[in-house]
């Protein structure tokens, strides 16, 4: 089980923007306003399509102060697994969709004496909002941006236009190049911003973490592939050496309430971390949403109420 | 003044027979950050002469906090609105609100986002028509800060000694909260709330006399009652205070809200419930010394513990 929060939205209006790039207007089923949101906030967008529902992550590009709609930017990827492609090909102007609540996992540092932004391609949209706040707030910020060429670069006329003294252009048709040296130019103080593909993101934080940036000082955003949860059963041996299955349809915590071992639990759906369980011995795979990928990867504990094992056993030290 | 005898909206805190620390939050069923309860007019009179005879006591604010106060207005009357429709009304035009709340025959009119256009600040304003304390943690960077608050009814804490405080720091007196690293796990909680989908916890402890307003700094007047308590007056004398702990993102500045609704009923009126009395006698019994030294329950908790007894053995009798 999990929680998805809704909001039910109309698309109001499709511009195409690029080549491949089409943005793509929301407003509010229920007529009541859509929530306010900070720069660099995302909506988890839920498409029901013919082969089954495809759950894709869009950064809002419209004004986080606007609440009577909401835009995203869609690049059609040529690897699509569907996501982009319904959105190109499948999504008309008064289709109806659920949307999850605005959430941002790639906000502003408050402490940054100044902004740096560096975007490749349709890594630009978190960037749009982040933008905005700043001006509002009458803070410095610098955005270099790499593309294609200036013909697929997306919100280009808009950038130039709003932030004409603080936009960078790399246009590659061009021969201009956006360089990880540009890192060097910023002064103490700065928090820098990465947003595109993996590789580019990579290489500039290797690059700032060599030049000494402080790891808090570094923020980047992924957009990761929702997991597919395989349900396989599999087996507990607890301190008192009792062993108990998990079958594929329950969860580790209920099948330990049902044999009397009582351990603390709350909101059963991974996001408290009530019923967590130290592990002494062997594969947990988590699908929480509460440790983190560090605590996850330590594979020394589990939240009994949505993780399970994926191998033969896992020991537990209850 | 009385402020027990509402067992029909006493939110009874326990559901085991052993009571541990614990992030014991579960999402709301009913995403209201505020509830009106039959002591309302008089809560709104206690709070008022609290904040008007101790503003530095009773409110808080760091300069930053604008937009969330804000926030945080705009939530608790669209709460206010749709829960209370008959008692709370609010006219939208633009940017120019009118309030009215109907209980206190009060119609309030300001334009949103504009400071000036109210004699306070807007957490002030919304705080002087619900029962609830406001608090605003502000996400800055990695972590949460007191950047804000209203404080009538604290259970023996200081708002003006928290205000700007990590969230780690004003835990740190809980005894063991930082051992058992579950000052990290709760923080990492918080930190992923997500807008739209509001939390909730119940927290208890036991108080010698019904005084709502037992700050820190007042302690000297109601912490002597501790040490009336016997197991002949324990029942009308002491209370379990029960705190409706809320949790609620704000989006627009990333930030959260947590209100909290305090609740008082008598040991007496506890003792209608059998079912109550066992169990709480249960708990009272096993609770670690810890955590009844920081409860503040030493002093007395063997006359409780006696009165609770006779009541079990009344019931055993009858």
């Amino acid at each position: 089980m999990s929680i998805e929060p809704t909001l039910f939205v109309r698309i109001t209006s499709i511009e195409k923007i690029t080549k491949q790039v089409k943005k793509f207007t929301m407003s509010s089923e229920t007529g009541k306003g859509l929530p306010k949101f900070s720069g660099g906030t995302h909506v988890s967008t839920y498409l029901k399509t013919r082969s089954g529902l495809i759950v894709r992550q869009y950064s809002l590009v419209s004004h986080p102060d606007d609440s009577t709609k909401y835009e995203i930017a869609v690049r059609l990827s040529e690897d699509s697994k569907g996501g982009s492609f319904y959105w190109h090909q499948e999504m008309k102007v008064g289709d109806r969709l659920q949307i999850s609540s605005p959430r941002n996992h790639f906000y502003l540092s408050f402490k940054a004496k100044h902004h740096v932004f560096y975007a490749a391609g349709i890594g630009i949209t978190p960037f749009l909002s982040m933008m905005q706040d700043l001006s509002a707030k009458g803070q410095t910020f610098e955005l270099h941006y790499a593309s294609k060429s200036e013909d697929s670069c997306a919100f280009h006329p808009y950038i130039k236009k709003h932030y004409p003294i603080q936009s960078h252009f790399y246009f590659s048709d061009q021969q201009q190049r956006l360089q990880i040296t540009s890192l060097e130019n910023h002064p103490i103080g700065t928090h820098v911003y990465f947003c595109g593909p993996e590789g580019f993101i990579e290489q500039f934080r290797i690059a700032a973490g060599k030049l000494g940036y402080p790891e808090s000082s570094v923020h980047y955003e992924r957009f990761l592939p929702t997991q597919n949860k395989a349900m396989k059963a599999f087996k507990v041996i607890l301190q008192n050496g009792s062993e108990l299955i998990v079958e594929e349809k329950q969860t580790l915590l209920e099948v330990l309430l049902a044999n009397g071992t009582y351990i603390p639990y709350s909101c059963r759906v991974g996001r408290c971390g009530t019923c967590e369980i130290p592990v002494a011995e062997g594969k947990i795979e988590h699908f929480d949403d509460f440790l983190s990928e560090e605590q996850k990867n330590e594979q020394n504990c589990i939240l009994a109420c949505v993780s399970r094992g994926c191998s033969d056993k896992l020991v537990l030290k209850i | 003044m009385k402020w027990t005898g509402d067992l029909a909206h006493f939110p009874y805190p326990f559901k085991d027979s052993t009571y541990r620390y614990s992030n014991n939050s579960i999402p709301m069923k009913q995403p209201l950050s505020i509830e009106v309860t039959p002591s309302y007019k008089k809560e709104m009179l206690l709070k008022r002469k609290l904040l008007s005879d101790h503003p530095e006591r009773c409110y808080q604010s760091l300069l930053h906090s604008m937009t969330g106060q804000w926030e945080i207005v705009e939530l608790v009357i669209d709460h206010l609105v749709s829960k209370y429709p008959q008692d709370f009304s609010v006219k939208k035009e633009n940017n120019s609100w009118i309030f009215t709340n109907k209980i206190l025959d009060e119609k309030i009119e300001f334009i949103f986002g504009e400071k000036n256009s109210l004699p306070c600040e807007p957490l002030f304003f919304i705080s002087q028509h619900v029962q609830e304390d406001l608090i605003y943690m502000r996400q800055r960077d990695d972590n949460l800060y007191l950047d804000a608050g209203q404080l009538c009814f604290p259970a023996n804490w200081s708002l003006a000694f928290n205000i700007g405080m990590k969230f780690k720091s004003i835990h740190h007196p809980i005894p063991g909260f930082k051992e058992e690293g579950l000052d990290q796990r709760i923080l990492q909680f918080l930190m992923r709330l997500e807008a739209g989908t509001p939390w909730e916890r119940l927290n208890w402890s036991l108080m010698a006399g019904d005084r709502l307003d037992t700050s820190l700094e007042t302690f000297d007047q109601w912490g002597r009652l501790r040490k009336q308590v016997t197991s002949e007056n324990a029942g009308e004398l002491v209370h379990i205070r029960v705190e409706v702990q809320k949790l609620f993102r704000l989006p627009r500045t990333n930030s959260i809200l947590f209100s909290i609704h305090t609740h008082l009923l008598a040991l007496e009126q506890l003792a209608t419930n059998s079912e109550w009395v066992q169990q709480f006698y249960e708990i009272l019994s096993e609770l670690p010394a810890h955590i009844i030294e920081y409860k503040g329950i030493s002093n007395y908790k063997k006359a409780v513990l006696e009165y609770l007894e006779k009541q079990l053995q009344q019931v055993k009798t009858l």
